[in-house]
């Protein structure tokens, strides 16, 4: 009931662009209506160019065929979803973690642990240090060790705590993968001027997105992201812990870029709706 | 029953052809909030191919003059 209740609280959004293959079947996404009208008349005109061995009409033949092959082939929409519909799947995850916290009375802090780069040899007992994990501590009593991290635990002891898989680990790797580069190999101020751009134009996750390196941390900027409205979910408390998945995916590489855990330290939304602002703080550990 | 396109013709169109992919792509890229949802990546390989076959033309041209 709680859950439903919180679910219609995350309002859809303006930016709202369907998948055409979704609704119906290829012949109705307009690419395709467009390239089938120009490339009958241009196969025509090119058929008969040859026929009557006409040069212009061979022209205006091979254009049409070449825009209508272009538009039934190449350049079909993109296959987009509802930006609402990403928040809401984000959601659940939020949810149940919040379950966990209540749970396990975790009141401590969030800390993104920095993982070992993927080519780097371990032996088989420390293999879990290859992976990006949240460390939620139960108070604020210190960090794990990293042979408690290696074990690829869910519940820690000393100190107590739960150790999770981020929730912008998925984002990360398609950043990761957008980028062509491990990120551990990155440096910290190449990433902060790489990332930006990638969010906005390459991801199209926010219409901006700012990050500036602070004293011993960073300020986070995000405009017209489409996970917003889950800072403004009501009794929702571990994303103010974990951060959306795109802030959630920005501490995780800024923590693989600088090799130093990554804690949030707040967050706050601009009443305009659109901004969220987040500040993270550099741990040594 | 000939093709009525030289390859001085097909040189041209091709030429033609590659300016106003790539003007389209890099205007679309420009674009921040774009309203065409196309696969911008498709557009500019294709906008490059048709920019490499001219030039291929126009290689054929210096060492086969037409």
């Amino acid at each position: 009931m709680c859950a439903q209740n919180q679910n219609t609280e995350i309002a859809p959004q303006k930016n709202v662009v369907e998948n055409p293959k979704a609704k119906s079947g290829k012949a109705n996404v307009p690419s395709v209506k467009v390239g089938l009208a120009l490339l009958i008349p241009g196969a025509l005109a090119l058929a008969y160019a040859i026929i009557a061995n006409s040069t212009t009409l061979a022209f205006i033949g091979l254009s049409l065929t070449f825009w209508g092959v272009l538009f039934f082939f190449f350049i079909k929409p993109a296959r987009y979803v509802a930006s609402s519909i990403l928040a809401s799947t984000a959601l659940s995850e939020y949810l149940t973690t919040d379950r966990m916290l209540r749970h396990l009375q975790i009141n401590g802090k969030a800390y993104y642990i920095p993982p070992y780069p993927k080519d780097v040899y371990l032996p088989q007992h420390l293999k879990g240090l290859k992976e990006s994990v949240v460390f939620i501590s139960a108070s604020t009593s210190g960090m794990p060790s990293i042979e408690e991290l290696a074990k690829s635990k869910f519940l820690l002891e000393n100190p107590n705590g739960i150790c999770v898989a981020p929730p912008g680990l998925g984002l990360l790797e398609q950043l990761e993968k957008e980028l062509k580069r491990d990120i551990t190999k990155l440096q910290l101020t190449e990433l902060l001027e790489i990332l930006p751009p990638l969010l906005t134009e390459n991801l199209q996750l926010a219409k901006k997105v700012e990050i500036k390196q602070e004293d011993n941390g960073f300020y986070l900027k995000m405009v017209g992201s489409p996970y917003r409205n889950l800072y403004i979910t009501e009794e929702l408390k571990s994303i103010h812990y974990l951060g959306c998945p795109l802030a959630s995916a920005i501490a995780c590489a800024i923590a693989k870029a600088s090799g130093k855990t990554v804690t949030l330290q707040k967050d706050n939304i601009v009443p305009d709706g659109e901004t969220v602002e987040l500040w993270y703080q550099l741990v040594e550990s | 029953m000939n093709f009525p396109m030289t390859l001085s013709d097909i040189s041209l169109w091709l030429a033609v052809m590659a300016i106003i992919l790539l003007i389209t792509t890099e205007i679309i890229s420009s674009i921040t909030e774009p309203q065409i949802m196309i696969e911008k990546k498709r557009l500019r390989v294709v906008a490059l191919a048709l920019g490499i076959a001219f030039m291929a033309t126009v290689v054929m041209r210096i060492f086969q003059p037409f």
